[in-house]
């Protein structure tokens, strides 16, 4: 019952969307709302309805069947419903019509052809992904008979982390479709002063801006404590899908910022908004369709992936057509001074947009080179080590002074004064880690000097409350000033020890004894497993912690996995994963001392908090917008 | 990443049995004595594809040929080759694709170049900007 | 001059979604990568046999027919399930076949070629997978196609099924 009503309320979605489609030219304020929400119920209702069969274990959907087990626990149960490529774009849907809805709430009198014909686009995007699902990848297709158990879920991805993950990402990308609409209608009508367009588009960018952050952090943040490998960022396909329209919709929340302060930079603003969408379109379903992740990949349906490729033809072409001939009318003759605030956000933006060129560049080339030569080359972790990251690096220096710079044009001799105190306060701090740590990579300086300055020149203008300038701004680059701490700290410092080790063997790691006091065989509810104890002391044999790694083993998939077991403070991590063996020869063993690591995490929630004060700003002037 | 992992499993199941071990990638027995050959050994590993894993280099994988390739790199290193020696060894078997890091070649050139020419075209578009407000 | 410039954005995106067509539209078979050995002599090795009593030494196997080169390892699934065409190969067309028996258990083998059996003329032990990887293999099963002047001519990723047995039936049938 539930799958059928389920596949049905998809269907009234489609009939929804088109209707909206068509509503929102005209000037029936009461259509458009009935298409408005009965897009939104009709998609709430099929998203919840596979829930549901996911929940009671309805194995008679084929999608339940192949992606969960009655022995699962509910929270991945109900996760089970977006871990899969059917369930997930349910879930993209319902996404989507949220942000038609609050697109359609912004409403006025002023703005009625604008968002009109944003929710013109909006709906068009819609009734692409939802005619996608239903043709290509139905999540409540049936199976008859029906089997007794599912085929069960994979235990890797049976993480809080991870469940959450996917949703948050698809809120970001979903948002910078409000974006991709909000200038497309823009370019369609005359260049209108009084609707200040980049305001709603700047809130909906910032939203999907907060949701990336977190979304990727989140992915990070599983990497780190299931994989065990002890990285957090591999520079994966996967991974650079999430990371590009990150840095596109960062440079366009800057540049959003400049066009509402000055008045410039909207041309630019215009395009930035159509190719972060394209690009979140572009990497989300590329990877799945299985074109970039090359040699073994087996069992990946074509279809999907020309059907998407021809949507993605038609709302790239549409769109970019429309800015190369209509977004000359946006061009603006007030160009900037370096030395200002537009400035050097103007020169953030080129560089993070060399940057985002440049991940993509690595990510396609094989295929470039596929093509062209029939050659397979691999572009991996020190390709971008080489290149993305040193762009990144004037980046981050410029990013330390600009809010500090005035609007329009900046005195030169005042910049060294207002300057100064971020430069000494970096360097002794600098001094101070050096000297105590004493050691002298080259990259490892670079990234303490660059955090210190980030941090030390948002603090201080944190503490001198100057005005006009955004606190959520100061605050989430504060977080991005720590953020470079960690991951400085956790890249070039991470020491590792491999050992055989034996029941009441010891090993030292930095300033710690590690001594392996035993092992247990306990049962978790769908796997049993082989735990680790560790007693760590340290040199004046202080017992610090007890560390406890499993070594898992899922029956249901025959599935192993390790679980690494991490003791953490402010100074660094203690990264401990038992791998195979027996009491007569010992463990293998795998210890990570990772410094740092903590401030990542405390880094991405300074961002995110930095993101909400934003928003929260934002939304109050949207309101005096729209009343 | 999902969908790595997703594949090393699949991998797994469908062609070698015996993936389903928990093994580490560098294993102890693995180990070179001399820290300094092993470092060697780690940093060419870094850079060397895991052909049958996505995008992980055999210093991060447990997969079989992992193993294998890594214990050859650190018996070459004993046996006193050199880097660029054990590169073209591995080079001559498996092709480009086995580094991570593409060789410089013509069919790379736009790979290793156009960074830097986005990078003068970013300089090029704020300079202009900047000179034209003078 | 401006003016002109406003359509790059959508000509690089016509470029990349053409190149992405591309790569949808043609059959990309993930089995049958190009080996860096193609077009190259068969790599030199010798070893143990498990069929005969003195040693397997490639430069002398190789060179005067058309040998089909053929990965494999009792513990390998897929092995057994192309082992039937291996069959064919020997049985049917009359080829000499050159089975590499992968990190594998000697006993083992012997009893898996007795029970499916035994359609190699020769075959060289691979104990600890260097041969595999002169060879430039990913993981087995892999066959190659070696001409009769010992060059390498093709090489399969994975397990012979219908399709490839009549593929390489075709290219040896050029060969010869």
């Amino acid at each position: 019952m539930a799958p059928s009503l389920g596949n049905f309320a998809l269907w009234l979605s489609l009939f929804f969307a088109i209707s909206q489609f068509f509503v929102s030219k005209s000037n029936n304020l009461k259509l458009i709302k009935i298409s408005v929400n009965g897009l939104l119920i009709s998609s709430l209702i099929s998203f919840f309805l596979l829930m549901f069969s996911y929940v009671v274990s309805d194995f008679s959907v084929l999608n339940v069947f192949q992606n969960s087990h009655t022995t699962k626990p509910l929270l991945y149960k109900i996760s089970g419903v977006w871990g899969n490529h059917e369930g997930s774009m349910l879930l993209w849907i319902l996404v989507l019509t949220i942000f038609n809805f609050f697109i359609f709430r912004l409403y006025n009198k002023n703005n009625f052809k604008l968002l009109s014909k944003t929710l013109e686009t909006q709906a068009f995007i819609t009734i692409g992904f939802v005619l996608f699902t239903i043709i290509t990848s139905n999540p409540f297709e049936r199976i008859n008979p029906i089997p007794e158990n599912g085929l069960g879920f994979n235990p890797i991805l049976q993480d809080p982390a991870l469940a959450i993950h996917p949703p948050l990402l698809y809120i970001g990308y979903v948002g910078l479709s409000a974006a991709f609409s909000l200038s497309v209608a823009t370019l369609n009508l005359n260049n209108n002063e009084k609707i200040p367009w980049y305001t709603y588009m700047k809130t909906f960018v910032l939203a999907a801006w907060i949701f990336l952050t977190i979304g990727i952090a989140l992915g990070s943040i599983w990497a780190y404590y299931e994989l065990g490998w002890g990285g957090w960022w591999f520079w994966d396909p996967v991974e650079n899908a999430s990371f590009m329209p990150w840095l596109l919709s960062t440079a366009l929340l800057h540049s959003l910022i400049t066009v509402e302060k000055r008045k410039s930079l909207k041309t630019w603003v215009l395009l930035l908004s159509i190719l972060a969408f394209l690009l979140s379109v572009v990497g989300t379903f590329l990877v799945r369709s299985g074109i970039l992740t090359s040699v073994h990949t087996f069992a990946l349906d074509p279809s999907r992936g020309i059907y998407i490729l021809i949507f993605i033809g038609i709302l790239g072409g549409y769109s970019l057509i429309l800015f190369g001939i209509k977004s000359k009318k946006y061009f603006d003759s007030n160009y900037l001074t370096f030395f200002s605030k537009e400035g050097s956000i103007l020169i953030n933006n080129i560089l993070m947009v060399v940057v985002c060129a440049s991940v993509f560049l690595g990510t396609i080339y094989p295929l470039l080179v596929e093509i062209f030569t029939n050659n397979k080359i691999s572009v991996g972790e020190p390709y971008y080590n080489s290149t993305a990251v040193p762009i990144m690096i004037p980046a981050i220096l410029v990013m330390g002074v600009g809010p500090i710079l005035a609007w329009g044009k900046e005195d030169k001799s005042k910049i060294f004064k207002k300057i100064l105190p971020g430069i000494l306060l970096t360097l002794i701090a600098s001094l101070i880690v050096f000297l105590i740590y004493q050691s002298y990579s080259i990259i490892g300086i670079a990234g303490i000097i660059l955090a210190f300055w980030i941090i030390f020149n948002n603090i201080i203008i944190l503490f001198k409350k100057i005005k006009n300038l955004s606190l959520g701004m100061s605050i989430a680059h504060l977080g991005v000033g720590i953020l470079i701490l960690g991951i400085t700290g956790s890249s070039v410092w991470q020491k590792e020890k491999i050992a055989t080790m034996k029941i009441n063997n010891e090993i030292q790691i930095e300033n710690y004894n590690i001594i392996f006091e035993k092992v247990n065989e306990i049962s978790g509810p769908n796997y049993v497993a082989i735990q680790g104890n560790f007693l760590v002391y340290d040199k004046k044999k202080n017992i610090i912690t007890q560390l406890k790694p499993e070594n898992r083993f899922y029956p249901i998939t025959n599935i192993f996995t390790t679980e690494a077991s991490i003791h953490t403070n402010l100074l660094r991590d203690l990264y401990i994963v038992l791998g195979e063996g027996d009491p007569n020869v010992g463990w293998v063993v795998k210890i990570y001392f990772n410094p740092l690591v903590i401030w990542i995490w405390i880094g991405v929630l300074i961002i995110f908090l930095g993101g909400v004060v934003s928003i929260n700003t934002n939304l109050k002037k949207l309101k005096t917008l729209t009343q | 990443m999902k969908i790595r992992k997703i594949f090393i499993i699949i991998f797994s199941i469908c062609m070698v049995e015996y993936f389903l071990n928990i093994s580490f990638a560098v294993e102890p027995d693995e180990i070179l004595q001399d820290a300094k050959q092993e470092l060697r050994a780690r940093n060419i590993s870094k850079n060397i594809r895991c052909l049958v894993c996505q995008n992980q280099s055999i210093d991060e994988s447990n997969a079989p040929l992992a193993k294998d390739l890594r214990i050859l790199i650190r018996g070459k290193i004993t046996e006193g080759k050199k880097d660029h020696e054990i590169y073209k060894f591995l080079t001559d078997r498996y092709g480009d694709f086995i580094l991570l890091k593409p060789p410089l070649k013509l069919s790379t050139l736009a790979l290793w170049f156009l960074p830097f020419v986005f990078f003068i075209i970013g300089i090029a578009i704020i300079l202009s900007h900047n000179k034209k407000s003078r | 001059m401006k003016k002109q410039l406003l359509i790059i954005p959508f000509l690089l995106f016509l470029l990349i979604l053409l190149a992405f067509f591309y790569l949808l539209m043609i059959e990309r078979n993930p089995s049958s990568l190009t080996s860096n050995l193609l077009n190259k002599s068969v790599p030199k090795f010798e070893s143990e046999s498990l069929l005969k009593n003195k040693n397997f030494i490639s430069s002398e196997e190789f060179g005067n027919e058309i040998v089909l080169v053929n990965f494999f390892a009792t513990w390998c699934k897929p092995c057994r399930d192309e082992h039937e065409y291996i069959k064919r190969f020997s049985d049917e067309k009359k080829i000499r076949i050159v089975g590499i028996n992968y990190k594998d258990n000697s006993k083992k083998a012997s009893e898996w070629l007795k029970k499916l059996g035994n359609p190699y003329s020769d075959i060289p032990i691979d104990k600890n997978g260097r041969i595999a990887i002169d060879w430039g293999v990913y993981g087995i099963p892999e066959t190659f196609v070696v001409n009769s002047k010992g060059i390498i001519k093709y090489r399969h990723v994975g397990p012979i099924t219908k399709k490839v047995y009549r593929k390489i039936n075709s290219l040896i049938r050029e060969l010869e």
